[in-house]
């Protein structure tokens, strides 16, 4: 998790504002919508201290913008343009992949942002105090944390097969061949322990009825209010912009 | 909800995701990022499953984009069949298994064409676009070269994981199995 402005946000911001960015990125006009939306979100992103967020999204939206430009640029139908290093290229085909393209690494950027400043344990916290309903908050802090522990799990089991001599490198059948060595221990191991953790979770009443009270909820300042109020209204005003063209 | 099923919502969406990332790094034409969807909805019934589906894609957005949540309609779906093939005892051997992996497959790929078609216009996740790329450089219109991609990435993909859940629920213990009454059915128990 970062240090910055958007960690240091009550959870439900930083959450408002990802959600908005995701619905702009969604409903901005072409063709210098999506683009201008991208630049900004990254601009977003860097200022309130989750900055790598940016890298990490231009990471992965690369091949993606790498299979727009060959199936509508390249492969793409419509009028051809030349282009710079000889050849020609759909015009329309580029159009798209450049709109579409912008619109999945801001919604990336901003998911990824997202997930740099969620700290599972104010989540909770702020759940708690905001009365939500405890199962659905319970459930994503545990899952979160299932998430953590199963990665570590399928990380020592996949080297403990590796030593004993499985093949995770080679042909499609040498690769398809590692799939139950590593899938069926840990499905097991899962499983196993759900029964366990069932158990511990019905000792400590986690289904008993009645409020439960919030130890350190984080701080819902008038800034937190204002911004997510702000955002809210410019998802509503784009909308009716976008509804009454 | 039971203790039985807060307990195995959270390790079940972590199976989806980690065996999906762990699918991934072998470069495999398969996700199996919907075993755990299967595995809940098969012994918790389909509520779990939805839930297990829902979660695992909201979860999934927040480390990749939540342009896939576009997806969650395929998770529900595999957990419908899912539950469908236990009902009728489909998980008893593996030619039965494999038979309703590749009837999920064929209707996960036509949703899954009809999504990528119109929202994305073929372009998704590596594995099946690569495979889109090369029809529509054989010459396929777009249309076609979506959907056969999807069919074909899907019938793989969903018949690998029904004979995985099958496999395990097969060997799975009875005092297990016994905790869970559509389970025990699915594998004819």
């Amino acid at each position: 998790m970062s240090g910055g402005l958007a960690a240091r946000a009550h959870p439900f911001t930083a959450g408002s504002v990802a959600l908005a960015m995701v619905l702009l990125a969604v409903m901005v006009p072409a063709p210098n919508g999506p683009p201008l939306l991208y630049a900004a979100v990254c601009v977003l992103a860097i200022v309130t201290g989750v900055g790598r967020a940016v890298r990490q999204a231009m990471l992965l939206a690369a091949p993606l913008w790498l299979l727009l430009f060959l199936m509508h640029g390249v492969l793409g139908e419509g009028p051809r343009i030349a282009a710079p290093w000889g050849g020609t290229l759909s015009a329309s085909g580029m159009a798209w992949a450049i709109e579409q393209g912008s619109r999945l690494a801001a919604i990336v950027t901003a998911s990824l942002g997202f997930a740099a400043a969620f700290d599972p344990h104010r989540f909770l916290q702020a759940a708690i105090a905001r009365r939500w309903p405890f199962a659905a908050a319970f459930l994503v802090v545990a899952t979160l944390d299932a998430m953590r522990r199963f990665g570590e799990q399928a990380t020592r089991l996949r080297e403990a097969q590796r030593t004993r001599g499985l093949k995770v490198r080679g042909s499609l059948a040498t690769r398809a061949r590692a799939i139950p060595a590593l899938v069926f221990p840990l499905l097991l191991a899962s499983l196993t322990e759900a029964d366990e953790r069932a158990l511990a979770l019905e000792t400590r009443g986690l289904t008993a009825p009645g409020r439960r009270t919030a130890l350190d909820p984080p701080a819902d300042g008038a800034l937190d209010q204002l911004v997510r109020w702000s955002v809210l209204a410019a998802v509503v005003l784009t909308l009716w912009w976008r509804v009454a063209r | 909800m039971s203790p039985r099923l807060f307990a195995l919502i959270p390790a079940a969406v972590a199976i989806n995701l980690v065996i999906g990332r762990i699918v991934n790094e072998l470069s495999l034409p398969v996700y199996l990022d919907t075993l755990g969807t299967m595995l809940v909805a098969v012994l918790a019934g389909l509520p779990g499953g939805l839930l297990v589906g829902t979660i695992s894609q909201l979860l999934s957005g927040m480390l990749s984009g939540y342009q896939w949540l576009a997806f969650t309609p395929l998770q529900w779906l595999v957990a419908l069949l899912a539950v469908a093939a236990a009902r009728s005892g489909g998980f008893r051997g593996s030619w039965r298994t494999a038979c309703w992996g590749i009837g999920a497959g064929l209707v996960c790929g036509a949703v899954s064409s009809v999504i990528s078609y119109l929202l994305f216009r073929g372009v998704t996740a590596g594995g099946v676009t690569a495979v889109s790329t090369l029809l529509r450089s054989l010459g396929a219109p777009l249309s076609v070269a979506v959907t056969a991609a999807s069919l074909a990435t899907d019938v793989l993909d969903k018949t690998a994981a029904f004979l995985v859940v099958g496999a395990l629920l097969r060997a799975l213990p009875r005092r297990i199995l016994g905790r869970f009454p559509l389970g025990a059915k699915a594998v004819g128990r």
